[in-house]
């Protein structure tokens, strides 16, 4: 399986991740090695499977109550914070990039 | 603009009034310190997992419920992945595949003409938490993150900024109704995206734009109409319209473009492997629609019942608290159109009601059904009550004691009157030449000097009665 | 006597009957941790609060207070479960300086049952990697031979039992993470049924795949840790309600009568022979002890591995897209912008196997593949599944080597991610089909290396592969 270096780079932007060139050579290898590896389930007949009969589920009963319970102070939140003021987390002023 | 078609779809997010969070127990609070209700799942810590709060299910099946949904017996929650400070785990958990809610639909009334709005889905999910820029940097709340939101997706039904707003209209009334949300727009509880596109009538849909976050009904119908007018500016110059995301700037009363289809993100969602999928039973689905509340047009249909005209039952059905603020007060004087037309002149010009938000009546249904009862009564007059809802607005209590407090009742006593009226006919031997040659108009004379003689409380009935005698 | 050698239940006997004190206990551990410090097993260690903690249980322990089921008995915790107040660094450079401002359902547990924490242990970062040779903060070693690696990514919970550093530690397992380092070292090794144990507090790699479980050095004591750890959770979701049974009242019921399954596609030609004579001797040990061995066909568990690198990786992808710089752990020095700030603060903070799955998993995720490999992978896993719950109606447990060679050279196969992803072929499968499986020693090869028994059970039925490896192992005591 081909992996073309403007796709790879596509992932790393979706990924935040930076990689140098020699990086992303020997990564599209590796990967295209994985995917390889991954084709094999493709042979699997898959026709009997209904995705919405698997796995556990619950019912509305045993969901959580709406009862409120005390959370972590502001100075356990903020704790690890690289950056706070005011109470709250400080980062780069942030333009609307939107959602 | 008339020789293009308009098509209008909107996406309504509403914050719902739980008392915790969707996915953790913390307060759904509005306006505390930055992140005091917060904890390890609000705050996207290493380890920590997601629950689902039963309520805002349940919540939102109720607003499914009132606009007409089928619920979806499998239900999943899924992760939308992106990355913004204002979301903790860089992913937002919401729903896709399978929504609490599909189909349902709004009725609207734009122009006397009805028509039927048909919405897509109402699916649950979390809200983001708050950004407070200043000069240092971008300031990240999380005491937002996580309250649950309901996200109402309409099909492209609506063919104008009047149909938009009164689609929003009603489905805040509806959303009032059933409880379900605080829709206070100042506070951020309901947002709206709109999707547009113009064609020429015969043409295929156009490329619609979508304006995203908009707080107000004003800005949506504001954002339609300045939009509806590029795109097709755009297209009489012979351009074609991007398929884009625009922000919509309410100072400048113009949109602007936030990023196309092409550097559009890949939100790669899957389902939430953290939340099992959700089994609804018909049995519980038939039990919230038995506890829904008597809705608007049902409402509205018996005030007509009442005696009351169509115009005056919309009025009064157009906000469940009106609504139910007019059933409570007649409960304890049941004169529907008496009530009905105080509430709609006297109240509503004290609310001073705006688009914006619903604000409280001040006074509690009993006190102002004990203030119409003396008023009907002719214990006081219009004046006087219109001086003690005043009282009664700022400070209430029991109207009978501000009458007392301030000497409102109406003067009923015949004998005293006739004395005061004698008096005032004595000294104003013009007045009565003008009444005896027919001017009915030198009544009104009459009257005020009467009020004037007794501070007020001059009942004008008898006025008339003595004054009719007396000169005639 | 050394107490250092003793079992968990022998140490509760020893602490019970006042032979030796908490305090003497954890100071025994911490003598050890400093002579065997080159293993690099473990990352942070707790030696003052050990012993405040040692002192105040046997101060109540002498005034003849109630003592919980462990009280007294030092523990380690793998990296990634938090412990409010101490690192948890998931052997991360992005989390290196992270204190957690709260505990994991399983580490309270613990707790709550007087166990002392002394120590977070080494792992693979984030917990992916088969040898803890990932780890941001040097590789952990074999303790049998200190030039082949721990296994992983619980290399240092193993290595630090299998040390004696102490007397039993938690790891997590996603594709093999506990039973591959247990088989490695040459200790036992539990992966619970999928919902068995909560995840809460658990530092998540592969959400429908983690459970954590216990390392130990007996069977019994595996089954002691269970009948603490097990059960439902308000904050986990997917921890189950299945009721819990006493895990150590069948340990000595035998295995006569019981049906023990042969996957024939687990012994393949993959099998090193030392490995492969090793099962068939344990094999024929079962039946000399009255068990039934029938051979099971699993025709599709060969694709399992496939399905976890699409499955683990897309949950992967998604669940470490919140370490981002803004809230905790690694912000880069220098950025331009916010977005900047998140591509230096990941690129510098994570190594080269989390970035490689973390770009797997949004490949397997991204619009236009999500189809082909996401929802069809989830649907081979249940094609795997069923297989598996058809074995369990023609046999009560499932056997199978742990891993199909002895714990490797240190470096061996770091060049080479796949032949490193081999690993895990025989454990994967229990994680795909969410059942429980335990490794037990059952030998060791020419080079003195132990070699791992793998026995898989039904669904919540973790009873009776205790039951099945205690039968084992005091078989092999008694050969002693």
């Amino acid at each position: 399986m081909a992996i073309e270096k403007q796709e790879v780079e596509k992932l790393a932007k979706l990924s935040r991740l930076k990689f140098t060139d020699e990086e992303l050579h020997t990564f599209i290898k590796e990967f295209e090695s994985i995917l390889e590896q991954v084709k094999a389930i493709d042979s699997v007949d898959t026709s009997n499977v209904d995705l919405k009969e698997c796995g556990d589920r619950v019912n509305f009963d045993s969901l959580q109550e709406d009862i409120e319970r005390q959370g972590l102070s502001q100075t356990d939140i903020l704790m690890n914070a690289p950056s706070a003021k005011d109470g709250a987390f400080l980062v780069p002023i942030t333009v609307e990039e939107g959602k | 603009m008339s020789e293009y078609n308009l098509v209008i779809g909107l996406e309504v997010h509403s914050e719902l009034n739980t008392a915790t969070k969707c996915f953790c127990r913390c307060k759904n609070e509005f306006g505390s310190e930055p992140n005091t209700h917060c904890c390890p799942v609000c705050t996207g810590m290493p380890g920590a997992l997601p629950i689902l709060n039963k309520e805002a299910v349940k919540k939102a099946i109720t607003m499914g419920l009132a606009v007409g949904c089928k619920i979806n017996n499998h239900s999943v929650f899924e992760r939308k992945n992106y990355y913004y400070p204002d979301l903790p785990k860089a992913y937002q958990i919401s729903q896709l595949e399978y929504p609490l809610c599909v189909g349902g639909h709004i009725d609207i009334v734009v122009n006397g003409q009805a028509k039927t709005i048909r919405l897509n889905r109402i699916h649950l999910e979390e809200d983001a938490g708050k950004l407070i820029h200043d000069h240092e940097g971008t300031l990240v709340d999380y005491n937002r993150g996580g309250v649950p939101l309901i996200e109402i997706v309409s099909e492209p039904d609506m063919n104008s900024a009047e149909e938009a707003v009164a689609y929003l209209e009603k489905l805040r009334s509806t959303l009032l109704y059933v409880g379900v949300s605080n829709c206070k727009m100042q506070e951020g509880n309901i947002r709206f995206d709109v999707n547009i596109s113009v064609n020429k009538p015969g043409d295929p849909l156009g490329t619609r734009t979508e304006i995203k976050n908009l707080n107000s009904f004003r800005a949506v119908q504001r954002a339609i109409n300045y939009e509806a007018q590029r795109q097709i500016d755009v297209l009489d110059d012979g351009g074609v319209i991007i398929q884009e995301t625009r922000r919509w700037d309410d100072a400048l009363g113009k949109t602007f473009s936030m990023r196309t289809k092409e550097d559009s993100q890949d939100y790669r969602y899957f389902p939430d492997p953290d939340i099992l999928a959700i089994e609804i039973d018909e049995k519980f689905v038939e039990q919230v629609r038995l506890s829904l509340p008597k809705l608007a047009d049902q409402r509205a249909i018996d005030y007509k019942q009442m005696g009351l005209s169509i115009q005056d039952a919309e009025l009064l059905t157009s906000q469940r608290m009106y609504s139910d603020y007019f059933d409570e007060v007649l409960s304890c004087f049941n004169d529907p159109k008496f009530v009905c037309n105080w509430i709609t002149s006297e109240v509503f010009k004290r609310l001073n009601v705006d688009e914006s938000d619903v604000i409280d009546i001040p006074v509690a249904p009993n006190n102002m059904a004990k203030l119409l009862k003396m008023y009907k009564d002719g214990e006081i007059n219009q004046a006087a009550a219109r001086q003690v809802l005043d009282e009664l607005w700022k400070n209430d209590s029991d109207p009978a004691s501000i009458v007392d407090a301030k000497g409102l009742r109406q003067l009923n006593d015949v004998s005293a009157m006739e004395e005061i009226m004698k008096k005032i006919i004595e000294e104003n031997p013009k007045a009565v030449a003008e009444l005896k040659a027919g001017n009915s108009k030198t009544m009104a004379f009459f009257v005020g000097q009467a009020m004037k003689a007794s501070q007020g409380k001059a009942n004008p009935k008898i006025i008339n009665e003595i004054v009719n005698r007396l000169i005639k | 006597m050394n107490y250092l050698d003793c079992s968990i239940k022998e140490i509760l006997e020893n602490l019970t009957s006042k032979k030796i004190t908490s305090e003497e206990l954890v100071k025994l551990c911490f003598d050890r941790i400093e002579s065997t410090d080159t293993l690099n097993a473990l990352n942070s260690t707790y030696k003052e609060q050990a012993l405040i903690q040692a002192k105040e249980i046997d101060k109540k322990r002498q005034s003849g207070e109630k003592m919980g089921a462990l009280a007294g008995v030092p523990l380690v915790l793998k990296d990634n479960i938090n412990l409010k107040n101490t690192k948890t660094t998931c052997s991360s450079k992005f989390l290196g300086n992270y204190v957690s401002p709260y505990t994991a359902t399983c580490a309270q547990k613990l707790v709550d049952a007087g166990a002392i924490v002394i120590a977070k242990a080494n792992m693979d970062e984030f917990a992916m990697g088969s040898s803890t040779e990932t780890s941001a903060f040097g590789v952990c070693k074999n303790p049998i031979d200190p030039t082949r690696v721990p296994g992983g990514s619980s290399g240092g919970s193993a290595c630090t039992v299998a040390a004696k550093q102490c007397f039993g530690s938690l790891g997590t397992d996603t594709g093999g993470s506990i039973r591959e380092p247990a088989s490695f070292c040459g200790v036992v090794g539990l992966k619970p049924t999928y919902g068995r144990v909560s995840r809460y507090g658990v530092v998540a790699f592969a959400s429908s795949l983690d459970q954590v479980g216990p390392i130990t050095r007996t069977v019994e004591d595996s089954a002691i840790l269970l009948n603490i750890l097990a059960g439902e959770d308000q904050n986990d979701m997917t921890a189950s309600k299945e009721s819990i049974p006493d895990y150590t009242a069948d340990l000595n019921k035998g295995v006569n009568g019981i049906k023990i399954g042969v996957p024939k596609q687990f012994f393949t030609n993959e099998l090193s022979v030392e490995v492969r004579d090793a099962l068939l001797g344990a094999i024929e040990n079962y039946k000399k002890l009255g068990a039934e061995c029938v051979e099971i066909d699993l025709p599709n568990v060969d694709k399992a591995l496939a399905v976890y690198y699409i499955v683990s990786s897309a949950e992967a992808a998604s669940n470490l897209a919140r370490f981002d710089g803004i809230k905790y752990g690694k912000r880069a020095n220098n950025y331009d912008d916010l977005v900047d700030l998140y591509y230096q603060s990941r690129t510098q903070g994570f190594g080269k196997e989390v970035k490689r799955r973390i770009m797997l998993g949004n490949y397997v995720l991204s619009s236009g593949y999500f189809d082909a490999f996401y929802r069809k992978a989830k649907r081979v896993q249940e094609i795997i599944k069923r297989e598996f719950l058809e074995a369990f109606e023609k046999c009560d447990v499932l056997v199978s080597p742990t891993t199909a060679t002895t714990a490797f050279k240190l470096g061996e196969k770091t060049k080479d991610p796949v032949s490193m992803y081999l690993s895990d072929i025989f454990t994967v499968p229990v994680n795909i089909a969410g059942v429980p499986a335990i490794s037990i020693p059952c030998g060791v090869d020419s080079q003195g290396m132990p070699i791992g028994m793998q026995l898989i059970g039904r669904h919540f039925d973790e009873k009776m592969l205790f039951r099945v490896a205690n039968a084992f192992e005091a078989s092999t005591k008694e050969a002693k």
